[in-house]
């Protein structure tokens, strides 16, 4: 049994969003108190997200971005369409 | 030289890049990580040349996506599938980051510290209870970069590692590249860290290498941080680590290179191999010295 799951995974889900999401990022910055309340942060959590450091905050977000990037350049092209499903993808391509 | 008399081994994470010099070198390479991931979705004919290859080295495995560090359950579907990989490549061991990597429907895509509190220490331990009854055996943990201080962290990062492994069992896997890069930013002492851990459950160790970006502080100053990249030589700081390292674990310890770009040529890897392989060896030199004195007491 965990204790109180929710707030926790409330804080973490916070976080992913500004590592990934620079709207969610921009908005936090120019007003950290109501994003935390947005996010239904408690007291606690709004405090010690309101501290966070901004420029490390970037950077980690830069970080995420390009390792996504990079993980995505090396995801191996193994996973080769059939040929009926090839004519599909290229006759309807975009 | 190659192996260590003290059942210390040195070897390198398998990447597609480096495949080849890691064959014609198997002579100063004792082991070999590979990542999970990259064989999810990799044909059946490249999983079972694996076997191939752990007929010639020893093979261990790292995963890099199963999010153990969560106040929230674990990736049913991503750890079916580490355990269906983990399974059939049957490696020496196997090894998690203590990270979260998704929160609801966002995926991050790589691995971010999580707040160190209660939550966390009690969502990582029901996690690995799961993983255990999926795979059927428990991932040796490794400690995280990071270049935020986790908001909402009750426990500093020893005392948190220290409290989910011996909570789980389990074995740790010690990034000193990703404790040096920690202890930068945030402040601590590395040495005082590989004091606190429980090093006698550590059975494997990763080398890296990293850069320094510059970034404004909350007070307007600059200030530096250590990102933990992958791309760059081993420094001489993390070297000296694993040489503390080796000087208070008790048990043989398994060493992986990681380098994951920026590829230099192959000798200058075998000579950081070569580097890792003396501070092990300074490190259990010291420990043989101390022994007298450690019975003595």
């Amino acid at each position: 049994m965990r204790a109180e799951p929710s707030d926790p995974a409330r804080l973490e889900a916070f976080l992913a969003r500004l590592y990934v999401d620079s709207d969610a990022r921009a908005e936090f910055l120019s007003d950290r108190g109501r994003a935390a309340d947005a996010a239904g942060l408690d007291e606690a959590q709004r405090s010690a997200v309101v501290a966070l450091d901004a420029g490390a905050l970037e950077l980690a977000a830069r970080s995420f971005t390009h390792k996504r990037q990079h993980a995505r350049a090396l995801r191996p092209q193994s996973k080769r369409l059939p040929w009926f499903r090839r004519v599909l993808a290229w006759l309807y391509r975009a | 030289m190659r192996q260590l008399s003290t059942g210390d081994r040195v070897g390198l994470s398998w990447r597609s890049e480096i495949a080849a010099s890691i064959l014609q070198h198997l002579d100063r390479v004792d082991v070999v990580e590979l990542i999970a991931e990259d064989y999810f979705e990799a044909p059946a004919r490249r999983v079972r040349a694996l076997s191939t290859l752990a007929a010639q080295v020893p093979l261990v495995v790292h995963g890099i996506g199963l999010g153990l560090a969560s106040a929230s359950p674990v990736s049913e579907p991503h750890l079916d599938r580490l355990a269906r990989f983990v399974n059939r490549a049957r490696p020496e061991s196997w090894s998690e980051h203590l990270a979260f990597v998704r929160a609801g429907p966002i995926e991050l895509g790589h691995l971010a510290a999580p707040p160190r509190s209660e939550a966390t220490i009690a969502g990582t331990l029901a996690n690995l209870r799961r993983v255990r009854a999926v795979v059927g055996s428990l991932p040796a943990l490794e400690n995280v970069a990071s270049l935020l201080d986790p908001p909402g962290s009750d426990y500093d990062e020893a005392s948190w590692l220290s409290a989910i492994a011996t909570g789980s069992d389990a074995h740790l896997l010690l990034d000193l590249h990703n404790l040096y890069s920690n202890a930068q930013n945030f402040g601590f002492e590395a040495a005082d860290y590989v004091q606190r851990v429980p090093v006698e459950r550590v059975s494997v160790v990763h080398l890296a290498g990293g850069t320094w970006l510059e970034t404004d502080g909350s007070s307007g100053q600059s200030r530096r941080l250590r990102l933990d990249d992958h791309l760059h030589p081993v420094p001489n700081a993390v070297y000296a680590l694993l040489e503390e390292v080796a000087f208070r674990a008790p048990q043989a310890l398994t060493v992986i290179l990681e380098r994951d770009g920026k590829y230099p040529p192959f000798g200058e890897l075998l000579q950081e191999l070569t580097l890792a392989r003396e501070a092990l060896a300074r490190g259990r030199a010291r420990r043989r010295e101390a022994e007298p004195v450690r019975h003595a007491g």
